[in-house]
């Protein structure tokens, strides 16, 4: 199941291949999965995706090239198949692309915490899914259906670059997700919890278990059935940590890759400029920050570049853009290590791992206190930013706050705001801390695991009520 | 042109052949290994692609891999695993494990491989002019669509266009004796980025299309490079909206998430059967304004999705969902149809990755008699128009909240300016009986799906 670290053989190839820069990619991802609905197993694979992708710059120009055989031969093809790319298209190249600089590059050996548990049975997976999903249907009469899964994601990767890159790493991604439908008088609503970590089981149901996820759940299913929409408008709201999250990536995270930046989003030239409150300082990580487990973690970036914690906004102050090393060297700073690709036929792109609002000094209940009318929003659903920073994002519940006290439930919203203007809004930012999407994917043309959190944050945004 | 082979794609008959034979050696070790029936997907994908970034050529990308997928059954329990890759010992690997998955599971009887049906008639697929492109045209392509966009104005920003040519060999082969397999030419196009004006960044859009005809490669690039500056730019010197609840105008992509999917999703034989669709027990019933009439349509080769049969290698056709708003079918695949003892309706849909899922191929939403867009702009007179729509959509309940994109404000049956920070809301189901009318013509979106635009009343609207 675990490969023999293929470094060398990479490193062998690329020495007889010799000439300008080239970049070996070996890849496998194993997915075990297991899907359980309303008592049927509706999905239960493994599957194994292998290969190494091919990265050269020639005449100035980029050329990629894959292949699904990791041998000497089919490599050695793949370098010359992405030169030939390279080559057909560089009489188009306006600009073009310097020699990389020189920079600190990955070597070594690099095993995240958790993979062992690759050699877990799949039968304790499958049992628990089977067990819950039926737990959910139990936990009320109103429950119609419930569905539970179970998948992890084994990663091994060997990057091996002209310029002195010799890494290889291997981490484990597993997710949990379980959820309810209730039903009343032909209305439909629904209750899911899910979480995701790099690490092992253990690590996956750190804060809460299964069971306790699972009764969640159909608990929020069943209440929603009978809560009303919030009024639509400008709102100041208390976002927990998981729409924190959101924010963090969706709003902000987006606009500083660096890629985004040069093609105009609207962090472009606010370097040093106020964009939040001083109570907001907003980082990307490609460690885990504070707690163990975020599922966007990793040791080296798909460049070769060791990953590290970047600060983007301090104190209120954008200070760093995401970057990969071609926007690095255009920008004049040291690659930050957020080049990533998500499969061995995929070119790396600029990407968050872990991104987050840094933990503040109030509770959860001054925050709370603090509120005279708004709300409080938890339960991230799909979000996405645009490149004048206007956002959205869904949320599953909302719960009404009058005069510093909660009130009834009422059923998720949608928000949107401009991402400046809300992180200027932020009044209250709390000292409790949590990863909190970790079971979630990027999307940017490639899929990318990341995951994002951070404290409770009192703010102000658009709530897209009903009129 | 100078390109060598592995630059260009390969002949169709020599691609299927290779790929049906490892799949049949795959398929017949699963039987060796125990199982009572087994099936294998397989896809080989080869492409050739070049990417622009900020207006500039970024990468110019070859791939060629395949991927097989066995699906197991035995005493009435399922198994799936895939590889990709291609060894005597991988494909025993995967048998193994596949059969391995099947031994945990618990038996359904509705696990088992559909009856053997008569094949569909093959599609033409393939024009030899679009599979004989290689590595040097597609760029030249890259270069003229990139160029046509930007010619429009300097305050558009190009963040990200590409042209790929894919060429896609799809076979089955199963124990009950069907080996089917299928080949597909296409050249994918697409182009994303904004419009600025000094501070005035105007919010982002994107296009494209998937073509299998080289006569139309001209006319495709033109009209998704001209829709995409026209919309960048119309995103400039935003104003504020209005709340109110009352008409909106939906242009096609936002028809499509809004009203399509949420039909096509609970129209699912297995969300019906397992109690999470809205179209439970409606079947026969108006479900919508009788204007109101998708098809599924694979036969339709603008569409990305035509193909002759489907994931389980069931025939596929035109096959009507909605007609004059009345719920005309659920879709089945193998397994919803085993539950009600019923055959699939051909809607088995996946890669060689997973196991066959439920869902359409080609989806085509009828065009109405309200004329063209401006025409529909002219009857709401005042309110919004939405483009796109980002935002959720709660597939139980039809519940939706989000911003809408692109979004106009219209006054007098006119655009009169851009609008930023504007939500929408309501209830799929519940709008549906709400359309006042579609217009005439039902344009393909992204090459994937054909949809009209749509006036829709009672819509609630929240401005900032």
């Amino acid at each position: 199941m675990q490969t023999q670290d293929p470094t060398d053989l990479l490193a062998e190839v690329l020495a007889k291949k010799a000439g300008g820069f080239v970049e070996l990619r070996f890849h496998k991802r194993r997915t075990r999965s297991v899907a359980v609905e309303k008592g049927r197993v509706d999905s239960s694979r493994i599957s194994e995706h292998t290969g190494v992708g091919v990265r050269v710059l020639e005449d100035g120009t980029w050329g990629f090239a894959s292949t699904d055989r990791v041998e000497s031969a089919a490599i050695e093809k793949a370098i010359d198949d992405a030169r030939r790319a390279a080559r057909a298209s560089a009489a188009k190249r306006k600009e073009r692309t310097p020699d990389l600089p020189r920079v600190e590059l990955a070597r070594g050996r690099f095993d995240a915490p958790g993979i062992d548990l690759i050699d877990k049975p799949i039968d304790e997976a499958l049992a628990l899914v089977l067990r819950l999903e039926q737990d959910a249907r139990k936990a009320s009469s109103a429950i119609q259906s419930a569905s539970s899964s179970y998948t992890e994601l084994y990663e091994e990767k060997g990057v091996v670059t002209s310029d002195g890159a010799k890494a290889w790493s291997r981490l484990v991604r597993p997710e949990f997700r379980i959820m309810a439908v209730a039903s009343e008088a032909g209305e439909l609503q629904r209750g899911v919890e899910r979480v995701g970590v790099t690490g092992g089981w253990e690590c996956l149901f750190q804060h809460d278990s299964p069971e306790v996820l699972t009764e969640r759940a159909s608990r929020t299913a069943v209440d929603l059935l009978k809560a009303g929409y919030p009024s639509g408008g400008r709102k100041r709201v208390l976002l927990s940590p998981n729409l924190v999250g959101i924010l963090t990536h969706e709003a902000i995270g987006h606009t500083v890759e660096a890629d985004f930046v040069a093609s105009g989003s609207c962090a472009r030239g606010k370097l040093g400029a106020r964009v939040g409150s001083d109570l907001v300082t907003l980082c990307d990580s490609g460690i885990s920050e504070y707690h163990e487990g975020a599922g966007g973690s990793l040791p080296v970036d798909d460049e070769g570049v060791p990953t590290q914690r970047t600060t983007i906004i301090d104190g209120g102050k954008l200070v760093s853009y995401l970057h990969d090393r071609e926007s690095a060297a255009a920008f004049g700073v040291a690659p930050t290590g957020n080049a990533r690709a998500w499969e061995y036929d995929d070119e790396p792109l600029i990407r968050m791992r872990n991104t987050y609002i840094a933990p503040g000094e109030q509770t959860y209940d001054e925050l709370v206190a603090g509120i005279e009318d708004g709300l409080l929003l938890d339960g991230a659903g799909n979000g996405q930013a645009d490149a004048n920073g206007e956002f959205m994002f869904g949320t599953l519940t909302a719960r009404t706050i009058k005069n510093g006290k909660l009130g009834e439930l009422q059923r998720g919203v949608n928000i949107s705001g401009q991402a400046f203007d809300v992180l200027c809004s932020v009044d209250g930012v709390s000292s409790e801390f949590r990863w909190d999407l970790g079971s979630g994917y990027c999307g940017k043309g490639q899929p990318a695991k990341v995951d994002a959190g951070g404290p409770w944050v009192s703010c102000e945004v658009l709530v897209g009520g009903r009129q | 042109m100078g390109s060598t082979d592995t630059t260009r794609v390969r002949d169709a008959a020599t691609t299927a052949a290779e790929l049906s034979g490892r799949a049949a050696r795959l398929c017949r070790r699963a039987l060796d290994a125990g199982a009572d029936q087994a099936e294998v997907y397989s896809v080989r994908s080869q492409k050739i692609g070049v990417t622009f970034e900020k207006g500039d050529l970024k990468l110019s990308q070859v791939d060629d891999g395949s991927t097989l997928g066995v699906r197991v059954f035995k005493g009435g329990k399922l198994g799936f695993a895939s590889t990709n890759q291609a060894s005597d010992e991988a494909l025993a690997g995967v048998a193994r494990d596949a059969l391995a998955l099947c031994a945990l599971n618990p038996p359904d009887d509705a696990n088992r491989l559909p009856a053997t049906r008569a094949a569909a008639p093959a599609l033409d697929l393939i024009d030899p002019a679009i599979q004989a492109l290689g590595i040097e045209e597609v760029v030249d392509y890259g270069q003229r669509f990139l160029d046509r966009a930007a010619q429009h104005d300097a305050r558009l920003a190009i963040d990200k266009a590409s042209v790929e040519l894919h060429f896609t060999t799809h076979s089955l082969v199963n124990s009950e004796g069907v080996e089917l397999s299928e080949s597909d030419a296409a050249l994918g196009t697409s182009i994303f980025g904004m419009a600025i004006d000094g501070d005035d960044v105007g919010g982002f859009h994107y296009t494209g299309d998937n073509i299998r005809r080289a006569s139309r490669i001209e006319a495709s690039l033109a009209s998704a490079a001209d829709e995409f500056a026209e919309v960048c730019l119309g995103n400039l010197n935003t104003g504020v909206g209005e709340s109110y609840n009352g008409p909106v105008l939906f242009a096609p992509d936002a028809v499509l998430d809004l009203f399509v999917a949420p039909v096509v999703s609970a129209a699912s034989a297995i969300a019906v059967q397992r109690g999470r669709s809205a179209l439970k027990g409606k079947l026969g019933e108006s479900i919508a304004h009788e204007s109101f009439q998708l098809l599924d349509d694979p036969t339709d080769l603008a569409l990305t999705g035509a193909a002759s049969f489907d994931r389980e290698g069931q025939p596929i056709g035109a096959f009507p969902i909605v007609e004059n708003g009345v719920l005309a079918s659920y879709l089945y695949n193998a397994y919803a149809a085993a539950v009600e003892g019923r055959e699939s309706t051909g809607h088995a849909v996946g890669g060689a990755r997973g196991l066959p899922g439920l869902g359409p191929h080609a989806l085509s939403m009828a065009p109405g008699q309200g004329g063209d867009r401006d025409a529909l702009l002219r009857s709401m007179g005042r309110g919004l128009y939405v483009m796109r729509f980002s935002g959720s959509i709660d597939p139980a309940s039809g519940d939706f909240s989000g911003v809408a994109k692109s979004a106009r404000w219209v006054e007098g049956g006119q655009v009169v300016r851009s609008v930023r920070e504007i939500l929408i809301s309501g209830n799929a189901f519940e709008l549906l009986r709400r359309f006042v009318a579609l217009s005439s013509t039902a344009p393909t979106l992204h090459g994937a799906a054909r949809a009209p635009w749509a006036l829709v009343d009672g819509v609630s609207v929240t401005a900032g």
